[in-house]
């Protein structure tokens, strides 16, 4: 997964977050002569103002929610410290088809470190966790190489002033699981348990991380922090097309011909792209279906070509825009096949504590997996028809919606692929 | 004095329990089974039926209760109203293999249990197979002992399991409870179980049928 | 069944306490069992018409489906995928696991095709236990005597002879496949005496002897590598050679796709189990719901002799409510702890303890007579007084009859406190295949081992020696099944069913029932009302 993010090409238009004067890995030199630090001066300045700039900016959550950050933060803020207050920034990245938030740690540490201080210090925090996937080892050596020339520096020191106490930043790599990404997950292993989602209330903004009160956000919510901070919430707004707000990364892959992360407007109609970002499909194919937000989520077809990829227009299609992953695949490619991949995906995810998205998830893998071999039977279809319908809503956590909600969509949308596919 | 005896005079009357099975909506009478209930029904195919009294494990489903999914065996479970139940697919084969006469003797058999079950070891804590064991059996509490090696104590704890395998098909780890409980129950009777009553009338058996032969050979 | 004291009432009359006289004295047995046991019951009995048993006595629903249609014709093999094999396997309860695992052990490629799920069978349900002689006063002789006489002298002496000589080294089998027995604290194997033993000799797992048999078995199956598996796969007709007059495969359907599989093979061991699913002279049954005879049914139509067609064994105490527990056993047991059988009007009737038919024979006289307790117009049976039994022993249903109690509990029902309601069931089919030592029925190629097989039991099994059986014979089909390897098949051919269907036509019988059954019609779909 490292190297395919390494090798692709990015594009973007809005270039903000990858923009080529912030891709400077771990050189603070280099990342302050291009204007890095300026947002923490003025956080530092007036920490109160950048909780309402935010709110004005309507900066959503990033990490597949879009849930609008500052309203986490304000119950964050609201909370006293007991005796600390955590932020953990969220790059725990595993599903199929994100490939994002590894470009920001990887190549702008210091941007996402700069973000996380200014939410620091706007809420109050004094313990920071970047909390990131384990496997990606590039990410890792260059956050930490970051966050020890943030030690050495004084950007560090003048935050904690400003703070009133301490404040620390601490690299943790995560489980390497995939549910480790959940935000209680994530909670769990910061208290050096299993990951395994806890049930809410109480949520984590009251009791999280050894009951302190405790934000969390994915990478990219944070890394636009500075940015809003620096230049104000009109120009963000003003970045977005239509409803949508600031920019996106959207991870392109499948059959495409560039596939890569790409930063564009929130809003950029999927047409633009798969046709003038992606080059295209490979060997000139029709377009069949794009797997969105990595596959958790509903399945796009052709008629969504023009749909504004923000988080409210594409929801409006009953759709979601989740991470902004797009997984392209095109005319002849089998969805059983590719359903069945991912449901085995969710099957091997399932932390097992709910026996119904357990032992669901993997009851629904083996059947596609009949299906897709030539061996399922009409009564293996009704089952996974009668199992959509149990179980959304059963789990602690999203994961089991998540995995419904692809093969639900599926259905719908390749209800003959499925029954062709039968014994 | 006895509730269930009376529900049994009513059951003549009209179903008047309204639940969902493998789909179809289906009336039942107050104290069926679902098993009963879906053949009162006529839902079609439901054949992971065996012994209708809780003994072969066959007869697994999933059912919803408001927001709630459970597992569960359909021939122990009684019919409610609303409630929507799936009969689960056969469960896959097993993925551990093992050929218990290839054990020669009961030294080497916490390093064979490891490399059979490697998994056994990762148990993650989840309490998944706890909650999917409709025998009520300390699942969880079983594979741990099986791990450390304690196969009598980890079998005596599977000593009602019915094979129905959910708490397999629960287990994230894949560590296969089912089988970790049966591999104890057999190695410990494989390796320790030698009861002189059994052994003597082996031997005097061996010995007559030398006797025979010995007469045989002689007569010739 | 229509008449009897209705339910409340009968509640209403019954007290724990009270003080009850002595059952009448049994005068005249014969009488009575010619009276009310269904083997006695004219319209139960009619003469088969065609095969190998032409002119034998026959239990009319069986002898229905022995001399029915087939299935399948040679057009509906057409496509059919083929499998060739050197042992097959139907059947995967007890004995269809031991014979697969003798095969298996003497090098053959096994396929055991089983009807629902492996180990889904009659074995697993056995509570009791298994019969061997081993204690010290005891020996093979004695079981031998017990065992011939239990089936009053009807039995063939060589089967009971090699049943009774195996079961030392059966048991030491079962052991080596990893099976756990209790043990007294000396570490013998623990015995019990049960009905019909002259000494104790049943050993057993507490009360659950056939699911710790048949979960170690069905393991030891799925584990082995020469042994592949199908469920959900029933055999729904067998393949001869050209003549007809050799077994060499099977047709399988699929219970779940309805594709029909051919297994070429050079023997075929039927292990399909007994019949209580045909629910013979509409009586509950304690059988899984795979017992539907199929085995006698294919058997007799390829042309193998059977026997003892028209003995069946009742249990007296079948479950008549709840009615999910509908003719599940309440263990022999429960009387032998002293029990009582009372009728609706609060009077004993019988001795509990005389032999399984007699006791039969009286439940039903009182249902029939009106003095059983009724449920519904389908419904009656009789108290078993376990409230009592608990008073005068305080916690013995508790320590001794935990299956019992855990069953009824899932119900809500405590025994302890009520009586349970009972009526005689269909519990086991006493005949069944004519087989040698080794299993081998009359027909080339085609053994047949446990229920599905007879001979051994003559008109009346002990408890235990079903077990025994199993194994026994399934390991001893199993070993010769592999023995005699030819070149395979040279042809497989439907020409038996086609001798059937002349000799049907010629006897000017019809031919609208189709036979095997393969699953009771309520559980295809239909409507469940037992
Ligand atoms: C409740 C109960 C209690 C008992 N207690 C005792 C006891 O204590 N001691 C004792 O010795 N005996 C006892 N018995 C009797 C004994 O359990 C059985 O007789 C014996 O286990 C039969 O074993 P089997 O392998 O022949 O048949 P089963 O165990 O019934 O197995 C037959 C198998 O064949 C399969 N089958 C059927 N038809 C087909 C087909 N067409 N194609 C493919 N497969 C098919 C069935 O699904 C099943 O899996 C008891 C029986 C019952 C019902
Ligand atoms: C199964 C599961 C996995 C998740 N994985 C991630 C992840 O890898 N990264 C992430 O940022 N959010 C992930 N989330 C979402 C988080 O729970 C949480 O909503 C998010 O981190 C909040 O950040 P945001 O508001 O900035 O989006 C996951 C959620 C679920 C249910
Ligand atoms: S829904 Fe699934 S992943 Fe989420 S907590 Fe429950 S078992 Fe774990
Ligand atoms: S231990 Fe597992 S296989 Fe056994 S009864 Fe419980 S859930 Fe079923
Ligand atoms: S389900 Fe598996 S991982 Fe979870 S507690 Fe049980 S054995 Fe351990
Ligand atoms: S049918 Fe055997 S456990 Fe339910």
């Amino acid at each position: 997964m490292e190297s395919l993010s390494m090798e692709m090409p990015r594009v973007g238009v809005s270039q903000v977050l990858l923009h080529p004067d912030r891709r400077v890995g771990a050189d603070m030199a280099r990342w302050r002569s291009s204007g890095g630090g300026a947002a923490l001066a003025r956080a530092i300045q007036n920490p109160a103002a950048v909780l309402a700039e935010v709110k004005q900016a309507d900066l959503r959550g990033l990490g597949g929610s879009g849930f609008p950050a500052w309203r986490k933060w304000e119950f964050v803020a609201a909370e006293a410290p007991k005796p600390d207050k955590y932020l953990i920034v969220n790059g725990n990245e595993d599903e199929p088809g994100t490939f994002k938030d590894r470009v920001l740690l990887e190549e702008t540490p210091h941007q996402v470190i700069e973000g996380a201080v200014v939410t620091a210090l706007a809420i109050g925090v004094n313990r920071v966790v970047f909390y990131t996937n384990p496997d990606l080892t590039r990410s890792l050596a260059a956050m930490k190489a970051a966050i020890e020339q943030w030690q050495a520096s004084d950007l560090l020191a003048q935050a904690s002033t400003a703070l009133g106490r301490p404040m620390e930043l601490q690299l943790l790599p995560g489980s390497g699981h995939y549910i480790g990404g959940e935000e209680t997950a994530s909670m769990e292993w910061v208290e050096g348990r299993f990951p395994f989602p806890r049930g809410k209330p109480p949520y984590p903004a009251q009791a999280g991380v050894h009951g302190c009160p405790t934000l969390i956000n994915n990478v990219e919510t944070i890394a636009n922090v500075p940015h809003i901070v620096a230049q104000g919430a009109a120009w963000f707004r003003a970045l977005g097309i239509g409803v949508g707000t600031g920019t996106k990364l959207y991870s392109l892959s499948g059959d495409v011909l560039h596939p890569g992360v790409f930063e564009l407007p929130m809003g950029t109609p999927l047409r633009e792209l798969i046709y003038t970002h992606g080059g295209g499909l490979l060997s000139g194919k029709p377009l069949k279906a794009v797997f969105t937000g990595g596959p958790s989520s509903t399945l796009l077809t052709p008629v969504d070509l023009d749909v504004a990829m923000d988080f409210d227009s594409l929801r409006a299609r009953g759709a979601n825009l989740g991470t902004g992953a797009m997984i392209v695949i095109s005319e002849g490619t089998g969805i059983v096949k590719r359903v069945a991949e991912y449901e085995r995906f969710f099957a091997h995810s399932s932390c097992g504590q709910c026996n119904s998205c357990k032992v669901g998830t993997a009851t629904m893998s083996r059947l596609l997996d009949r299906i897709d071999t030539g061996c399922g039977t009409a009564t293996d279809l009704t089952t996974l028809k009668n199992l959509c319908t149990m179980l959304p809503g059963s789990g602690r956590c999203h994961l089991i919606n998540g995995a419904v909600q692809l093969l639900d969509s599926a259905f719908h949308h390749f209800p003959d692929e499925f029954k062709q596919a039968l014994h | 004095m006895t509730t269930s005896n009376t529900t049994a005079t009513e059951s003549g009357q009209t179903p008047d329990v309204a639940l969902t099975i493998n789909g179809l909506a289906v009336n039942a009478h107050p104290g069926m089974s679902l098993v009963e209930a879906a053949w009162h029904g006529g839902v079609p195919q439901v054949t992971s039926v065996g012994c209708l009294e809780g003994v072969c494990g066959s007869c697994r489903v999933m059912l919803r209760r408001g927001k709630e999914v459970t597992v569960g065996l359909a021939c122990q479970t009684f019919v409610e109203d609303n409630i929507e139940v799936v009969f689960m697919p056969p469960a896959s084969a097993p993925q551990h293999h093992y050929e218990i006469s290839d054990f020669k003797d009961g030294w080497d058999i916490h390093a064979r249990f490891h490399k059979i079950f490697p998994e056994a070891s990762r148990c993650r804590h989840c309490h998944g197979c706890d909650k999917a064991c409709p025998k009520g059996i300390t699942v969880e509490n079983g594979v741990a002992l099986a791990a450390a090696g304690r196969y009598r104590e980890a079998g005596e704890a599977f000593f009602e399991c019915v094979m129905c395998e959910l708490c397999d098909a629960a287990c994230p780890e894949l560590i296969a409870p089912a089988h970790v409980g049966l591999f104890s129950r057999r190695v410990t009777a494989h390796f320790h179980l030698r009861p002189p009553n059994l052994i003597h009338r082996l031997e005097e058996l061996r010995q007559e049928r030398m006797e025979t032969c010995r007469d045989e050979d002689n007569k010739k | 069944m229509s008449n009897g004291i209705p339910l409340a009432e009968a509640l209403a009359r019954y007290r724990a306490d009270t003080d009850l006289a002595p059952p009448p004295a049994l005068t005249d047995i014969d009488a009575l069992l010619n009276a009310y046991h269904p083997d006695h019951l004219r319209d139960s009995v009619t003469k088969l018409a065609v095969g190998a048993n032409a002119g034998d006595n026959c239990q009319r629903e069986l002898a229905g489906l022995l001399q029915a249609e087939a299935f399948i014709d040679e057009a509906d093999l057409a496509g059919a995928p083929v499998t060739d094999i050197d042992v097959l396997v139907i059947g995967g309860g007890g004995a269809g696991c031991a014979a697969a695992l003798a095969a298996a052990e003497n090098g053959a490629r096994v396929l055991l095709a089983t009807k629902l799920r492996l180990g889904d069978s009659n074995t697993v349900m056995a509570e009791g236990g298994i019969q061997a002689a081993i204690e010290p006063d005891d020996s093979i002789q004695r079981h031998i005597q017990d065992t011939l006489r239990g089936g009053h002298h009807l039995g063939d002496p060589a089967l009971v002879s090699a049943l009774a000589g195996d079961g030392p080294e059966v048991l030491h089998w079962l052991i080596s496949q990893g099976m756990q027995f209790d043990q007294t604290p000396s570490g013998d194997l623990h015995t019990r005496r049960a009905g019909g033993m002259s000494t104790p000799r049943l050993v057993h797992c507490r009360d659950y002897t056939g699911l710790e048999m048949m979960r170690v078995l069905r393991e030891a199956v799925i584990q082995h590598r020469s042994i592949e598996v199908w469920e959900q796969s029933p055999a729904v007709e067998l393949l001869s050679n050209e003549v007809g007059q050799k077994c060499v495969g099977a047709v399988l359907t699929s219970l779940l796709d309805g594709q029909l599989r051919i297994v070429r093979t050079r023997s075929v061991i039927l292990a399909t189990g007994g019949l209580g699913r045909l629910h013979l002279n509409g009586f509950p049954t304690s059988n899984h719901l795979g017992a539907t005879g199929d085995g006698l049914v294919l058997a007799y139509r390829i042309g193998a002799r059977l026997c003892e067609l028209d003995s069946f064994q009742y249990h007296p105490t079948g479950l008549a409510h709840p009615s999910h527990l509908a003719g599940k056993l309440v263990t022999e047991g429960v009387r032998a702890a002293g029990a009582l059988l009372i009728n609706g009007l609060g009077q004993r009737f019988i001795d509990e303890l005389q032999p399984r038919d007699v006791v039969c024979a009286a439940i039903l006289r009182e249902c029939s007579e009106g003095r059983g307790v009724r449920v519904d117009d389908q419904h009656a049976g009789v108290w078993l007084d376990t409230p009592r039994l608990e008073r005068a022993n305080p916690g013995i249903l508790e320590q001794q009859f935990t299956s019992l109690m855990t069953r009824t509990h899932v119900a809500g029902i405590d025994p302890r406190r009520e009586p349970l309601l009972v009526h005689p069931t269909l519990h086991y089919q006493n005949g069944g295949a004519v087989i040698d030592v080794n299993g081998a029925t009359t027909v080339p190629g085609l053994y047949a081992v446990g229920e599905v097989a007879g001979g051994i039991h003559g008109r009346n099994r002990l408890m235990g020696n079903a077990l025994l059986e199993i194994i026994s014979f399934g390991r001893r089909a199993g070993v010769a099944a592999t023995a005699d390897r030819d070149r395979g098949p040279k042809k497989v051919t439907l020409e038996h069913v086609n001798n059937l269907r002349r000799a049907l036509t010629l006897a000017g019988m019809p031919m609208t029932q189709r036979a095997p059954q393969v699953l009771p019609a309520y559980a295809a779909g239909g409507i469940w009302n037992r």
